[in-house]
């Protein structure tokens, strides 16, 4: 019996401490905010006990007051929210601006504390962003990734306090083509301003367009019609598409919040509800949100209202603008842009901020010296710049709008801000229907204008500066940024381009140019940055140095890549990563440098290609330095642990995708020549070859899609490319 | 010898071969079952009368499908029943492993086990961990998975009937594993060609007692099935792997013959004829090209030249301390071929066809090796097809080729079948066709003939990796979510 009871007890003893193991997974911690802590605070709490419990299986506890257990704290906060930071390091809070913010290590207690705090609510909530990311959390376009190698958990040793080097930082959203955000639901766009705000943006400018199905108003009898995304254009990607796996058998491409909309007005709901919410979400994370809008361009159907107004213009002809027989001064297209105006701020009337931006190809030129009149009357121009001085500036320069093009940019851009300037004379057209003012930004001022910025432009307004399409072309003419009065560098903000259209779908990066140019609009007192982009999912090496070289002004390109793959991938992998990334930079150097549209997405983008002439000498150059990067990203793939892998691997067949475009571009050049001589037979192998591997190209896609833009480039290459060559194939084919 | 002769010899042969390997399956059971990869000796041959359909899709004479998880092994079928594996839950860390009984013609699910991964290995894709194809004898249904073993379930019931745990492969580039049981006689036998520990073996089917177990270290990674051969007077195992083409004794797994005409990286299974073995072969790289190239390619990630320790997965480290002759934790030249290829097969990479003839005795290379043909046709994963006297093969692109079993006169070399993209799945035949399945999901329907003739392209709506099993007038698709069964309507 003695035995028996002794084996039960011992039984039992098991039990209990194989229950006492199974529950004790990882440390407990106690996350103390205030009790009457601001939305944001609670929220770095919640964010903050989240990433502990990913990292290190922690059991953490969000309380508004410590309790007397000995355990590892958090403090979040600072001294005006939290009681508990105030006693602990009150005295020694150092003076933060807004955006600043700091991790400190202490003791409480007896035991290792943390205080995670900011000079704002939301800099708070970047402040637990930042704890995350010295732990190893890596925040990149796709979601959070958990590092390699599981950190130690350690409170004490740190010591950060940080502030902004680009005071304002903006991205921008929504805009435009099915390879970008136009084609993603709320629910992803979520997803991003959630990265967004881990990456510590604090502005969002939503960009929509004149055709899209974002506002209804009606103006004189004329009621908006055009409600459509991606240019009114169908992908269909049923059949036997490249990449069609990532559809889930999908018959047509969508933006998934559209998809049960079938007429005007259903379009329209959609349209506003999904803006609605990427307003109320981005507000949540503690970001200002704009609405960028072009005031001077309307549907076609605004031509009744319009009176000489000329062709429809744009992608698909989709757009109108004034005539010349209006002149800036005209009632009626006053009258019609406020009409625009107020029904956007009526539909979003949160919005902190409303960027006007003027057209890329305006055709409005005809008054434009009557307007530098008016404006220099108004404000005095004269003394600092003449007209023609200004014309000339435009046709000489060497941006991408230069000669006529120039010459109209400028014109274009003088009748545009003389007809602001009559827009709102009482100052009650940018006032929220719920009270509060809406702030202005004018973008795409043109640089020829830039010495006269601050008398143009009232200094309540912000700046928003194109120049050029990418940071490369800029930085060969920043001289143009010097330009600016300090009046007006100080609020202003540049443009830079991450991805470019014009290079088109392939993977670019441009971080090294970004880092010069942003150096450059630093020294200047430029007040920071706006993002311009497509494709998001080549662009983490970017937004991982912007998110850390904003608040750090020793990080470079390569550093910024390092840290991101060493957090990913474990030690080993980076040195081979950093060298793909710079493969990548090479290359889009190279496509933006000769080739402008090269893989602009639209109709014809590859059979523009189906062209005798021998394929130029970059072709070889930029495929080169894809192969380079491809090779260099499988071979980090090798070394790299399990999450690393999938990682690596979507960015490892973005290169591959690139080379074999280039190798399908280059049998499609030995085709046409093929043909033009007669060899019929040649014709078709190079035919054949290209048709098979701008197959693969797609494919490669296909395998890693992940967002809604990824499905809209697979899209795009099976409606705009591999279709068309397809279509020649068999006429060949059939000629054979 | 006249050459009609020859073709009436290997007629012959072949009759003595299909009732031979009829009668090394295990269990009698419906005519035309598949019950194992590709069926009656790993062929991809449905010898049925039945009629099959040409055109149809996931949405067109469909006569059953289920959602079955992530999975890229064929179905299995005997005596009426479907058995078919598949991957649930997370598929990169740890899921559940399902084994499904459903019933051939109506798609019944008659029984399912689900068994815990544990830890997932790491893999490339497309691969993935439900890869292996089971095999049944009617009685038994034998299920391979990395990180469980070999499981034997009863096919009325589902219920454990054996286990065998085996040691999950290891691939130096982490391909995952892949390999499927076969059945001889009345054992399984397993072969998995990794690049550390390579063994065949062979355990009595209904009791799981190890019969033998045969090493074969002078392989690298390779996934070619076992198949059998009869040739002169004798039935061998049959196994293809890095260099060598070698025949075993099915009742003691001693090795009998080798033909060291192969290539590195063999991942095609042979295909038996007659008395002849039929293999092609894509492997990466020229015939210079050892495994210490792609070694340094691919795992040298700072690409000194050299391979570290940190370099090379840990179960490695045993070979690589082999290799490092002067100690200093770097494989330099040499010694990376000391550590990781056996010298008795420095082989490379290349492209070939070839016929060899069974029934041989110790090194055959020379005298059995009757064609071999150095061509760009093979596929390095889809394995050929060899009916009515034709060798059958598809690439990616789906560049197909066709030549002359006896001789390997060209009957067509790479012309497209008009479906691009990759193939894995090998092709099968029944009822006067070919079925060609792409990983984009399309099956292109040929008609069996020495002219490439399409009837049909099929759109099976998503990818498919696995190659078809055909039985009872019916075919089994197993695309990458889901068992698709198509047949036409009785």
């Amino acid at each position: 019996m003695f035995g028996r009871n002794l084996l039960i007890c011992s039984f039992l003893s098991c039990v209990v401490l194989l229950s006492g193991s199974a529950v004790a997974a990882g440390p407990n911690v106690e996350v103390v905010v205030g009790p009457d802590a601001p939305p944001l605070e609670t929220l770095a709490a919640e964010e903050l006990a989240a990433q502990f419990r990913t990292l290190f299986e922690a059991e953490p506890s969000i309380v508004q007051s410590e309790s007397n257990k000995a355990v590892p704290r958090v403090l979040i906060g600072s001294p005006e929210t939290n009681p508990a930071v105030k006693e602990v390091i009150g005295a020694n809070w150092p003076k933060l601006s807004k955006q600043g913010h700091l991790i400190r290590s202490l003791q409480v207690n007896g035991q290792p504390a943390l205080v995670v705090g900011g000079g704002s609510p939301v800099a708070t909530l970047w402040a637990v962003y930042e704890l995350g990311q010295h732990f190893g959390m890596r925040y990149t376009a796709h979601g959070d990734q958990i590092p390699a190698v599981k950190p130690e958990f350690k409170l004490s040793g740190i010591d950060k306090t940080l502030e902004p080097q680009h005071k304002q930082r903006i991205w921008r959203t929504v805009n435009d083509f099915p390879i970008g955000p136009e084609s993603w639901g709320l629910a992803e766009q979520k997803q991003m301003l959630r990265q967004l705000a881990k990456l510590k943006y604090n502005r969002l400018m939503i960009s929509v367009w004149p055709w899209q199905p974002f506002v209804d108003y009606e103006f004189q009898g004329t009621k908006k019609q055009t409600a459509t995304l991606f240019f009114g254009e169908e992908f269909p990607v049923s059949g036997d598409i490249p990449g069609r796996a990532a559809f889930r058998g999908a018959k047509v491409f969508t933006n998934p919040d559209f998809a049960k909309a079938k007429n005007y007005e259903q379009m329209t709901a959609a349209g506003v509800k999904l803006l609605s919410g990427i307003i109320d979400e981005a507000h949540r994370l503690g970001m200002r949100v704009g609405l960028s809008i072009s005031p001077l361009e309307f549907p076609k159907e605004f031509a009744a209202v319009l009176p000489d107004a000329p062709e429809p213009h744009g992608l698909n002809k989709l757009v109108i603008g004034p005539g010349p027989e209006q002149t800036p001064q005209d009632q009626q297209l006053l009258e019609l842009v406020r009409t625009k105006i107020r029904a956007y701020i009526e539909a979003y009337p949160d919005i902190d901020d409303i960027y006007l931006t003027m057209p890329e190809f305006p055709a409005w030129v005809a008054h434009a010296e009557q307007s530098w009149d008016q404006l220099d009357a108004k404000v005095g121009l004269a003394e600092t710049l003449k007209y023609q001085d200004a014309i000339k500036a435009a046709r000489e320069r060497k941006t991408i709008a230069s000669g006529d093009r120039g010459e109209n940019a400028v014109k274009g851009n003088i009748a545009a801000i003389d007809f602001l300037h009559n827009l709102d004379p009482n100052g009650r057209l940018f006032v929220s229907p719920k009270g509060h003012e809406i702030k202005g930004v004018l973008t795409a001022m043109d640089p020829a204008l830039y010495p006269i910025a601050d008398k143009l432009i009232p200094e309540y307004v912000e700046l928003l500066h194109f120049v050029d399409y990418t940071a490369r072309r800029v930085l060969a003419n920043k001289e143009l940024l010097a330009k600016l009065p300090p009046a007006a560098a100080k609020r202003s903000m540049i443009i830079v381009t991450l991805a470019d259209d014009n290079v088109g779908v392939l993977p670019q990066l441009a971080t090294g140019d970004i880092h010069q140019l942003l150096a450059e609009t630093k020294k200047l007192g430029w007040a920071g940055f706006s993002t311009r982009y497509w494709l998001v999912g080549d662009l983490d090496p970017t937004l991982h140095y912007l998110s850390r070289a904003s608040f750090d002004p020793g990080v470079t390109p390569k550093s910024a890549y390092n840290d991101l793959f060493d957090g990913i991938c474990g030690p080993g992998v980076s040195q081979r990563t950093t060298l793909a990334f710079e493969a990548i930079e090479k290359a889009t150097a190279i496509v933006d440098k000769h080739g402008l549209g090269f893989t602009f997405p639209v109709q014809g983008m590859v059979m523009k290609h189906y062209d005798s002439s021998p394929a130029p000498d970059w072709w070889k150059e930029a495929s080169d330095a894809y192969t380079e990067a491809m090779v260099e990203m499988y071979r980090g793939q090798t070394r790299a642990g399990k999450a690393g892998r999938n990682y690596i691997l979507y960015h490892a067949k973005r290169h591959e995708f690139a080379v074999t475009y280039f190798a399908a571009l280059t049998a499609l050049r030995a085709a046409a020549e093929a043909q033009k001589a007669g060899d019929k037979e040649k014709a078709y192998k190079e035919m054949d070859k290209a048709v098979e591997a701008l197959y693969n190209a797609t494919k490669c896609l296909g395998e890693v899609a992940v967002s809604n833009s990824d499905r809209g480039l697979i899209a795009v290459m099976g409606h705009y490319g591999f279709r068309p060559l397809m279509k020649e194939f068999d006429r060949i084919e059939a000629e054979e | 010898m006249p050459s009609c002769k020859r073709r009436a010899k290997l007629f012959t042969g072949l009759l003595l071969a299909a009732v031979t390997c009829l009668g090394s399956v295990a269990a009698e059971g419906f005519g035309d079952d598949w019950r194992q990869f590709r069926g009656p000796n790993c062929s991809g041959i449905s010898r049925s009368e039945v009629s099959l359909p040409t055109k149809f899709s996931f949405e067109d004479k469909v006569l059953w499908s289920h959602e079955v998880g992530d999975g890229i092994a064929s179905a299995v079928i005997a005596d009426g029943r479907c058995y078919c594996t598949g991957l649930l839950g997370d598929t990169e860390t740890e899921g559940i492993f399902v084994v499904y009984c459903f019933d051939a013609t109506t798609g019944t699910e008659h029984w399912r086990r689900e068994f815990t991964t544990g830890d997932l290995p790491r893999i490339t894709r497309p691969n993935s961990h439900a890869s292996s194809t089971p095999a049944t004898d009617g009685e038994r249904v034998y299920v391979y998975f990395s990180t469980l073993g070999l499981m034997v379930l009863d096919c009325k019931t589902g219920q454990d009937v054996w286990k065998e745990p085996i040691e999950q492969p290891q691939y130096l580039l982490g391909w995952g594993a892949a390999s499927s049981p076969v059945l001889v006689n009345d054992m399984v036998v397993f072969a998995q060609d990794d690049d550390l520990n390579p063994f065949i073996a062979a355990w009595e089917a209904k009791s799981g007692s190890l019969q033998w177990r045969t090493e074969r270290p002078d392989m690298l990674g390779g996934y070619a099935a076992p198949v059998l051969c009869t040739a002169n007077g004798r039935t061998d195992i049959v196994l293809a792997g890095s260099g060598k083409m070698k025949g075993y004794d099915p009742s003691d797994g001693k090795e009998l013959w080798t033909c060291n005409s192969l290539l590195r990286t063999v991942m095609t299974t042979p295909v038996v004829a007659g008395d002849r073995i039929f293999i092609t072969i894509q492997s990466y790289g020229d015939t210079d090209r050892h495994l210490k190239p792609a070694l340094l390619e691919w795992k040298d990630t700072n690409q000194d030249g050299k391979l570290s320790r940190e370099e090379v997965p840990r179960v490695f480290w045993k070979k690589f301390d082999k290799g490092d002759a002067n100690k200093d934790d770097l494989l330099v030249d040499q010694e990376i071929d000391a550590a990781f290829q056996s010298p008795n097969n420095m082989v490379g990479g290349g492209n070939i066809i070839q016929s060899i003839r069974g029934g041989g005795m110790g090194d055959v290379t020379k005298t059995h090796l009757d064609w071999n043909l150095d061509s760009r046709a093979p596929s390095n994963l889809s394995s050929p097809l060899v009916v009515d006297g034709r060798l059958f093969l598809v690439k990616k692109g789906g560049l197909s080729s066709c030549f002359d079993a006896e001789d390997g006169k060209t009957l067509w070399k790479l012309k497209r079948i008009r479906n691009l993209g990759d193939y894995y799945a090998s092709p099968v035949y029944g009822d006067g066709k070919i079925y060609v399945t792409g990983e984009n999901g399309f099956v292109v329907v040929l008609e069996n003939g020495s002219k490439l003739k399409r009837l049909a392209k099929n759109d099976m709506g998503e990818s498919i990796l696995a190659t078809p099993s055909i039985a009872d007038g019916k075919l089994f698709f197993r695309t990458r979510n889901r068992l698709i069964v198509v047949g036409e309507e009785s």
